[in-house]
């Protein structure tokens, strides 16, 4: 179901070797990335990651340094950013206020100079798109920060650009707003088929939603992949540290990530003899669903184990000596150690 | 006691003898004003009448307004520009810009209306040099006339609104403008449908501040002028210290002072007047 | 009145223009002043007058050094009082309110001859007693009931020799005629002696000025308008004329000698149909130190050697007759009653000004604005 779709034929954008220095200080460090037509690719990282950077310069409001940008194989290093036809949905949504949500959203095509009954009904169907058709009288300031958020959107996707940036979008709204947004976001997205990159700092975000995620350090792509390829096969101790909770063990051939929920734990001397390591509960903390448990072991840092609170067989308390184990593909190796 | 006390917060008690001291000071003043415009010579409303009973205070009410309206339209308009150019510049620029504009403020009101004539003047600089380079022949009348009143005021009054300008413009969201141009809208769309209107509550106050402060202004004309453009303030001071027509003087300064009140209430009916000269925040 | 700015302008030259300029910025705050509140001892300065010393209200600067050593030095030693100064300038304006808000802290103001006529009937002036003051030692017509010449001033043009260098002006019709002496004139802004300047120009004899025809004489004034422009204190004709913006200016003697010298001269004088201004001294009513000092204060100005003292050190000239002809031959261009300037001279009528004044000003500020 595409009715709100862009030209599905382009919106493929290519990075080759892209720089970005203020000063003395390399932002973005020669990132080449493809991102495919239609896909939802996120940027996560740490603020100062070079992720903002990197958008900026694909939205072209900053000059590249060195390297290029290609969109469907051509270069638009040199393209403005008014005549881009890029999409963007910004931190803290830059509506415009002394505007209706309907000029809003229309503004795109307005200046664009198209006839007021296509704006019109581009605006209504936009409106549709993010079920905000009672609103679009409304100035932005009468509106809920989530209702904010989905104007700019509809704002953003109005003249169906190829593809949309959308720079920390929902890092306004509340937890329980963002995970509903979170849902409408990728469903528009599947709707209209344009090419979507995403900046988070918040990993719930970037796996719940991506297609692909690239993971930012320091101006550097540390690794890229799908959802599962990250969370599962982290190469660096960054990722297997910045996408979800990792145990680092050190071992002879090297350093280990491991999941805190892929440990098995059981009371002192139960495993019958499949423990990899032995230790003494130091903390439980309770988060309802799960229970994180700190276990002390000696000669190594705590490690984390998180275990489903209903399936605690076996009532686990503090200061108890307890057995840890996991299978052989739970442990994943390294490969900057 | 503690029947009053529900009523009224504590805090009035706080600021109750500052009250008092601004109503003595300042409310009866203003009200003697008032008194006098109706009861000096005699009782009655003839210093109003005189309003269209002589052509004189209706000219130099007109010369008046459309002075004022002129200086701030220029005024307004320069400092614009200036406060575009100070909040995009580079910050330590700006520092720069900013002293020079406050240092403005220091310079005498007579300094600056000489160091004018000096410039503009028959045989000042400008005149000379260019009847110098035969670019004229006969020196160009820029003073004592209206264009050297407006010349000496626009000159006074552009840092006055640069200062609600630059405070209006600091606040704007850069992203906004980003966004605009994102959208596909070029430089000059981006500053007529955005940049404009989201700087419309600093060009009011700007205007006000400007327009107000000309309504008071003296030495410039007086000197400028060449003695032909009388304005308001400087004849209500003729009528106050020379000619002692204290109730014409009264009639006109509260004509001012309704005039100026008339035109923040017109203003309050589109906007809110905090917002204007930097108070609360409006959407 | 107006001609006070006269003595301001004279006494403290062009730094003066400073105080004018703030004075005028606030000329809200002066109309707020004049709603009574506590002005009355601001405008008095500290100089609170009471038995043992009479305050004299004049224009600060010289004026202080000059009237004590012309008037207060031999005042002391005949009375045994002594002379202090409030030097803010006694406008009519301001001495109204103070006789009005009841706070009387000056003794005796140095004000014009008309101030006399417009203050003294409204009951804010004491009369003159001249039992102890001397109706001689003043010009006939200059000893009024509320006040009496201590000195005359006057207006005459001065004009620029590089322009008329050939065929120079030498009366107030060649002043009026733009177009056998073309070039911009410099008019006096507050009426006085521009009117009488444009009545003579227009033909009418020097003693039959008075009353003015106001009607003529502002025809006149505009119909050299285009070519005028008017100033308003004494600095402001100096530059004027030392910028070469005016080729003629209406100009006080004592400013014209000074414009004379800066200019080397290429500015010049002329005092034929000078108008003789008369200086008074008035005395506010109900002043604090009474009317006995005060009269002894007054006759003390107008010995002679206080009248020649005052012309020495203040260009003001002597209005007692027995002076004339004391007066020294250096000072003898610039006082307008030497004897070399005497028969060229008008006389300003005092009285007139005081009942017709405040229309006159208005009339000619609307003519010129």
């Amino acid at each position: 179901m595409r009715e709100a779709a862009s030209d599905a034929k382009s919106g493929g954008l290519t990075l080759s070797g892209l720089t970005k220095h203020f000063g003395s200080f390399t932002a973005v460090d020669n990132v080449d990335l493809d991102i495919q037509r239609g896909e939802f690719l996120t940027l996560l990282g740490p603020s100062g990651s070079g992720k903002t950077t990197l958008l900026m310069m694909i939205a072209g409001f900053l000059d590249i340094t060195a390297g290029d940008i290609l969109l469907d194989g051509r270069s638009i290093r040199d393209v403005p950013a008014e005549r881009r036809n890029f999409g963007m949905v910004f931190q803290g949504y830059a509506l415009f206020p002394h505007m209706t949500v309907r000029d809003n959203i229309g503004y795109a095509l307005d200046v664009r100079k198209r006839p007021r009954a296509e704006i019109a009904a581009r605006v209504d169907e936009m409106l549709d798109l993010v079920q905000l058709t009672e609103f679009g009288h409304r100035k932005p300031g009468q509106l809920s920060g989530g209702q904010q958020q989905r104007v700019a959107l509809a704002r953003a996707l109005a003249f169906a650009p190829p593809v949309l940036l959308l720079d920390e979008p929902l890092g306004a709204l509340d937890k329980k707003l963002r995970i509903e947004v979170q849902d409408q976001l990728k469903d528009i997205h599947q709707r209209v088929g344009t090419t979507f990159v995403y900046v988070t700092h918040d990993q719930e975000e970037a796996l719940s939603m991506s297609d692909r995620i690239v993971i930012m350090q320091q101006g550097r792509i540390e690794q890229l992949g799908t959802p599962n390829e990250l969370y599962e096969h982290p190469r660096t101790r960054f990722a297997a540290g910045f996408l979800g909770k990792s145990n680092f063990l050190t071992m002879p051939d090297g350093t280990y990530a491991l999941r805190p929920e892929k440990i098995d734990i059981a009371p002192g001397g139960q495993m019958n003899g499949t423990a990899r390591l032995t230790g003494t509960i130091r903390g439980i903390t309770y988060f309802g669903a799960v229970q994180k448990l700190m276990v002390a072991v000696e000669g190594r840092d705590d490690i984390e184990v998180d275990v489903d609170s209903w399936r605690n067989p076996h009532a686990l308390r503090e200061g108890q000596p307890v057995d840890l184990g996991w299978s052989d593909t739970a442990a994943v190796r390294l490969e900057d150690t | 006691m503690r029947v009053l006390g529900r009523h009224i917060s504590p805090g009035w008690l706080l600021v109750a003898p500052l009250l008092l001291v601004v109503l003595a000071f300042y409310a009866g003043p203003l009200a003697n004003i008032l008194w006098l415009s109706v009861t000096d010579p005699e009782p009655g409303i003839g210093n109003y009448q005189k309003l269209y009973q002589t052509d004189a205070l209706g000219r130099i009410l007109w010369t008046t307004f459309r002075i004022c309206l002129i200086t701030t339209f220029f005024s307004v308009a320069l400092g614009y520009s200036v406060a575009y150019a100070m909040v995009h510049a580079h910050a330590r620029n700006q520092h720069v810009m900013l002293t020079f504009l406050l240092v403005s403020f220091w310079i005498s009101v007579l300094v600056r209306t000489f160091a004018w004539l000096m410039l503009l003047g028959r045989n000042g600089l400008v005149n000379e040099s260019m009847e110098a380079i035969g670019l004229i022949s006969e020196p160009v009348r820029f003073m004592r006339n209206e264009l050297g009143v407006l010349i000496g005021m626009v000159h006074y009054m552009v840092p006055y609104a640069v200062l609600p300008l630059l405070a209006n413009m600091q606040t704007l969201d850069t992203r906004v403008m980003a966004a605009s141009r994102n959208l596909g809208a070029t430089g000059t769309q981006t500053f007529w449908r955005i940049y404009l209107p989201l700087t419309a509550p600093g060009l009011i106050a700007a205007s006000l501040l400007v327009f107000i402060l000309s309504l008071g202004f003296y030495v410039t004309p007086a000197i400028l002028g060449g003695g032909k453009v009388l304005m308001v303030a400087e004849y209500i001071s003729v009528q106050l210290l020379v000619t002692l027509n204290w109730g014409t003087a009264a009639m006109l300064g509260t004509l001012m002072l309704f005039s100026v009140l008339a035109l923040l209430w017109l203003m309050s009916r589109f906007m809110q007047l905090s917002a204007a000269f930097g108070g609360g925040a409006t959407r | 009145m107006q001609d006070k700015q006269f003595m301001k302008e004279t006494l403290i030259e062009s730094a003066h223009a400073y105080k004018a300029g703030r004075m005028d910025r606030r000329s809200f705050l002066a109309l707020c002043g004049m709603a009574g509140v506590a002005t009355a001892s601001v405008i008095a300065g500290d100089a609170k007058a009471a038995a043992d010393h009479v305050v004299m209200w004049n224009w600060g600067g010289q004026s202080v050094e000059c009237h004590g050593s012309a008037i207060g030095d031999a005042f002391t030693k005949a009375t045994g009082l002594g002379v202090k100064y409030d030097t803010s300038g006694p406008l009519e304006g301001k001495l109204r309110e103070m006789v009005d808000s009841g706070n009387v802290t000056a003794d005796v103001a140095d004000g014009d001859l008309f101030n006399a006529v417009s203050l003294g009937p409204t009951g804010h002036l004491e009369p003159i007693d001249y039992s102890i003051v001397s109706k001689e030692k003043t010009l006939p017509n200059y000893a009024l009931e509320y006040g009496v010449s201590i000195i005359l001033y006057g207006y005459a043009f001065v004009y620029d020799t590089e322009v008329y260098g050939d065929n120079p002006p030498k009366d107030w019709k060649d002043f009026f005629d733009t177009a056998g002496f073309p070039g911009t004139r410099a008019l006096y802004k507050w009426a006085n002696g521009s009117l009488e300047a444009a009545l003579m120009a227009d033909g009418v004899p020097g003693d039959a000025l008075y009353p003015l025809d106001m009607e003529r004489a502002l025809n006149k004034v505009k119909s050299i308008k285009d070519d005028s422009i008017y100033w308003g204190s004494g600095s402001e004709v100096h530059s004027m004329c030392v910028n070469g913006e005016a080729s003629m200016a209406i100009i006080w003697q004592n400013r014209g000698r000074n414009i004379e010298t800066d200019t080397e001269g290429r500015y010049k004088l002329v005092n034929n149909q000078a108008m003789a201004m008369p200086g008074a001294y008035i005395v506010p009513k109900g002043n604090p130190a009474g009317r006995d000092a005060v009269m002894k204060f007054i006759a003390t100005a107008q010995e002679v050697p206080a009248q020649l003292a005052l012309l020495d050190c203040l260009g003001m000239t002597p209005s007692n007759p027995a002076a004339f002809g004391e007066i020294p031959e250096d000072q003898q261009p610039y006082a307008i009653t030497s004897a070399m300037n005497i028969d060229k001279i008008v006389y300003n009528d005092p009285v007139w000004w005081g009942e017709n004044g405040s229309e006159a000003v208005n009339a000619f500020l609307d003519a010129i604005s």
